[in-house]
């Protein structure tokens, strides 16, 4: 079994941070992986993209074009730039957030909407996960990330066990943030079971 | 600091990635000394020997630059003792003179250059292959594909190195060095040789008698690495019996083992290509009908399997570029067009606006832009684009008179000769002669933007003022006989927004004055909507280029734009040189105290080093005099109106300066409180189109700041000609 997760965000929102946990947990249920992530040019703000793959025997990091089974986007044009990557039916676990990219005047940009419709279309099942909102709630927005992992995991093509990545969360993060992120975690698990 | 690649525990798996599985093979070999200069990719096998280095008593050292760092671990390997140098592909440029005559004088303990190749250049100047290093200086090169290969080939190029008494280059790409994957990892070599250097003059000093000598031992040294090489565990060979044989080095290797059935080939994988193993190759090769090369960047395997004398598929017939990085896309078309594996569904693309590299909010080398941009702005004509319509003139008294009459308007029209048109207003001429001029000082010049000003209460018509304008630019209100001139409108003039031939421009940035430019995270300030600046060749080059310009006689006032990290380790030099060869250019260093763009490494102005320990604070005021620059100033980014000031002012200094914008990266301290917009905005887009903050944008007909991505600086906030911005502190 194999199982390819394009994770796609922008610069600073912790989308190698993500990746690597997700990578972490699957080590830990003993699989074997192999993850790659391009550090740009900026600290923040332009498209970062992470491509993590696990399974029995993998040899490379980058996923092909149209092989990734699951994108999970940190906010939603970004989720669009990856559909390409997604296979046929492949699922998606969206970020609803919309950061507009910062353009001239006289482009058009597109509207949260448009780009929800476009992620529908491509996608086989989309999991809308409102993690800024989620997050907030918590009191704390730097918790989307774990939120979104949390949804991660409750998908049924996932077979990492949940219990790993929160042992790989808790062994990420200082100890006064991991009550908070896995409670993050939780309420990102329910988001995808719970509908 | 929690280290990852210190543990312990032998034959244990850990998620690493290239960077740190090297680093974690220096660890099991016992490295004593580790040094380095920030670049990506390479930047985390340093860090991550920091974070291991009290664990196992190893100095580390971001070096100023990387010839020191190589010097550095020359002198450690000559003392005996195992030592490791990391960098970029082009600092091995930088430190490459002491790499190539250190094979000659070869390395007593173990010596490893670690090099970080960028094919695609996803952080870099150029795609230079340091296969080719390999060849150039001699020296073994060992070509890791994957984590687990950076760690088995670090650990195992030191013993190499003790065995030839050679430096030996292990090379990562990008895709190894960012890439993590499951590594395994052996146990850890208390490998404590005791630090003692062989006074041995015939070995270590370079002079002529000596060094011919020392070429031939490297020679015969090559030859011994050569059958090394041969018989190397990494290269790997697969044979399964077949007729293609595929030979291959560099991640694409592995692209092409997920996307072919392995079994249907038989495989060389080249890890040790330097010296080629020639022998190897050629066993395999007796052994397949067919070869296919699968190599990223320059075709070096190829070149050195021509003693076959026999055809092969290499880049020319796979149709693989020289240019950029392989993925798994491009590879199972290669391959798909030999109809060796399916050919991949067609997708479309999606039309998506794009998201390029921007300078970060809260940026100060952003808001130093845009005081360099608008130091002096005024509305440009270009005679070739002008029809003489006058339309300019209408919008201009209609704008400031609210009546369409020519004779009210700041800008004119004129006819230039029987064959153009032009239409004039004011230049913001460096100290004016217009308010030099007026009797009655009744005109300013503003020091923030250089625009004049009439106080109509003193004016009294005499008509001085347009006399000593050269340009026309003044003229008298037909009713109130008060002198006018064009206010810019507050820097968002009508008549360019109107003129039908797009003649006219609001700018002047580039028409007198020129901006090089140098490598960091402020090279990003070339882009629109910055456009200051206007090269970046190499570290250091931009204050010696703007030196070359200004001996070739440009007329322009030349800045050149450097950051602190790369002025301490390539701008000193050009620094004393403009000094002493008397070149008029004004060098800005942006001083944010830490390397931004490799993740905040310290650097010698921060006054601690990559342990966090505190060191000698070297300040850039200090070292800029002491190099022989008399004029030097020390500016707050922030503080727009301060800084164009001084600029004004350098702008008429007739000899070497240096400006010091300093202000800390804000990513490396606390959030301010974000900004908010008012009412009073009117969508004039200043702070999107002219600073150009990512946090603002202006999605109907008011700017809106994001608060998450708000850094607080506050520029924006100072800049805004409607006052519509405030803090929400």
């Amino acid at each position: 079994m194999e199982l390819a997760v394009v994770f796609s965000g922008v610069g600073g929102q912790g989308v190698v941070v993500l990746s690597d946990i997700f990578c972490e947990a699957a080590l830990l249920d003993g699989f074997d992986v192999a993850k790659a992530e391009i550090h740009g040019m900026a600290q923040r703000g332009a498209s970062i993209v992470a491509h993590a793959r696990i399974g029995e025997k993998i040899e490379s990091p980058l996923i092909e074009r149209g092989k990734a089974d699951i994108v999970l986007g940190f906010e939603v044009l970004e989720t669009a730039r990856a559909l390409p990557m997604l296979k046929k039916d492949g699922a998606v676990v969206v970020n609803t957030k919309y950061i507009p990219p910062n353009i001239t005047l006289n482009a058009q940009p597109l509207t949260q909407e448009q780009l929800l419709n476009m992620i529908k279309t491509k996608a086989g099942a989309v999991h809308e996960v409102d993690g800024f909102g989620i997050a907030t709630k918590l009191g704390n927005v730097l918790v989307v990330n774990t939120v979104l992992l949390g949804a991660l995991s409750a998908l049924p093509e996932n077979p990492v066990k949940p219990e790993s990545y929160k042992q790989a969360i808790a062994a990420r993060l200082k100890e006064k943030y991991i009550d908070l992120n896995l409670k993050a975690f939780q309420l990102g698990q329910e988001s995808v079971t719970l509908g | 600091m929690r280290s990852k690649i210190a543990t312990d525990n032998p034959n244990s798996y850990l998620l690493l990635n290239g960077d740190e599985a090297a680093a974690r093979g220096a660890v099991e070999a016992g490295v004593k000394v580790a040094a380095s200069y920030p670049g990506t990719p390479a930047t985390e096998i340093l860090e991550a020997l920091a974070e291991a280095s009290k664990t196992f008593g190893i100095h580390v050292e971001w070096s100023i630059n990387e010839i020191v760092a190589m010097e550095v671990a020359a002198g450690a390997s000559m003392a005996g003792v195992r030592s490791i140098v990391s960098m970029k592909h082009v600092g091995l440029n930088v430190a490459a003179d002491a790499a190539m005559t250190l094979a000659y004088t070869g390395v007593a303990g173990g010596m490893v250059i670690a090099v970080c190749d960028d094919p695609a250049l996803h952080s870099s100047q150029n795609e230079q292959d340091t296969r080719y290093f390999a060849l150039h200086s001699n020296l073994p090169l060992l070509d890791a594909a994957n984590p687990q290969e950076a760690l088995d080939m670090t650990r195992e190029a030191f013993k190499i190195s003790e065995t030839l008494q050679l430096p030996v280059i292990v090379r990562l790409t990008t895709r190894v060095a960012h890439s993590k994957a499951r590594v395994k990892i052996s146990s850890i070599n208390q490998n404590l040789r005791k630090a003692e250097f062989d006074k041995d003059a015939a070995r270590w000093v370079m002079v002529p008698s000596n060094a011919i000598k020392r070429h031939r031992v490297l020679k015969s040294k090559l030859q011994e690495a050569a059958k090394i090489a041969n018989t190397s565990k990494f290269n790997v060979v697969e044979d399964n019996g077949k007729q293609i044989g595929i030979i291959g080095s560099g991640v694409g290797y592995y692209y092409a083992r997920s996307i072919l059935d392995t079994k249907k080939f038989s495989w060389l994988k080249l890890g040790f290509v330097h010296p080629f193993p020639t022998e190897l190759v050629r066993q395999f090769a007796s052994k397949v009908k067919e070869i296919i090369i699968l190599e990223e960047l320059r075709p070096f395997i190829e070149s050195n399997i021509q003693f076959l004398h026999r055809p092969f598929l290499g880049k020319d017939l796979l149709g693989l570029d020289e240019v950029g990085e392989f993925n798994p896309d491009v590879v199972r078309e290669a391959f798909a067009k030999l109809g060796l594996c399916e050919k991949a569904e067609k997708l479309e693309a999606l039309a998506l606006p794009p998201r390029p590299p921007v300078l970060c909010p809260g940026c100060p080398h952003r808001a130093f832009y845009y005081a360099l941009n608008t130091v002096r702005q005024f509305v440009n004509c270009d005679p070739e684009k002008c029809s003489g319509c006058d339309i300019c003139e209408y919008i201009c008294s209609f704008e400031k008179e609210k009546t369409f009459n020519p004779i009210k308007s700041r800008i004119r029209a004129v006819r230039l000769d029987p064959l153009s048109n032009m239409a004039v207003t004011c230049r913001t001429c460096k100290d004016a002669p217009c308010v030099a001029a007026c009797p009655e000082d009744a005109l300013e010049q503003s020091v923030e933007n250089g625009t004049i000003t009439v106080d109509e209460d003193k004016c009294n018509g005499c008509g001085w003022c347009i006399t000593a304008c050269q340009y026309g630019a003044l003229t008298i209100h037909p009713e109130t006989k008060k002198a006018m001139v064009c206010d810019t409108c507050e820097g968002d003039p009508k008549c360019v927004q109107w003129c039908p031939e797009r003649a006219l421009s609001f700018g002047g940035e580039t028409e007198d004055k020129i901006v090089t430019g140098d490598i960091g995270c402020y090279t990003l300030g070339f882009m629109p909507p910055v456009n200051t600046l206007q090269t970046c060749l190499c570290m250091g080059a931009g204050i010696s280029q703007a030196a070359g310009m200004f001996h070739a006689g440009v007329k322009d006032k030349i800045f050149a734009v450097i950051g602190d990290s790369t002025f301490f380790h390539a701008g000193m030099p050009g620094l004393l040189n403009i000094a002493y060869n008397k070149a008029n250019v004004c060098v800005i260093i942006l001083d944010n105290h830490v390397v931004a763009m490799t993740g905040h490494q310290p650097t010698p102005g921060s006054g601690r080093n990559l342990l966090g320990e505190q060191t000698k604070e070297i300040r850039l005021e200090d070292i800029a005099k002491s190099l022989g620059i008399e004029k030097v100033e020390v500016v707050d980014p922030y503080d727009v109106k301060a800084t164009t000031k001084i600029l004004r002012e350098i702008l008429d200094y007739p000899g070497p300066s240096v400006i010091i914008a300093r202000r800390p990266c804000p990513l490396s301290i606390e959030k301010g409180p974000a900004r908010e917009v008012l009412e009073e905005c009117d969508a004039c887009g200043l702070c999107v189109e002219a600073f150009g903050c990512p946090a603002i944008s202006i999605p109907s007909k008011r700017a809106e700041i994001d608060p998450t991505l708000c850094y607080g600086c506050g520029v924006c906030e100072t800049i805004c000609p409607a006052k519509a911005i405030r803090s929400t502190g």
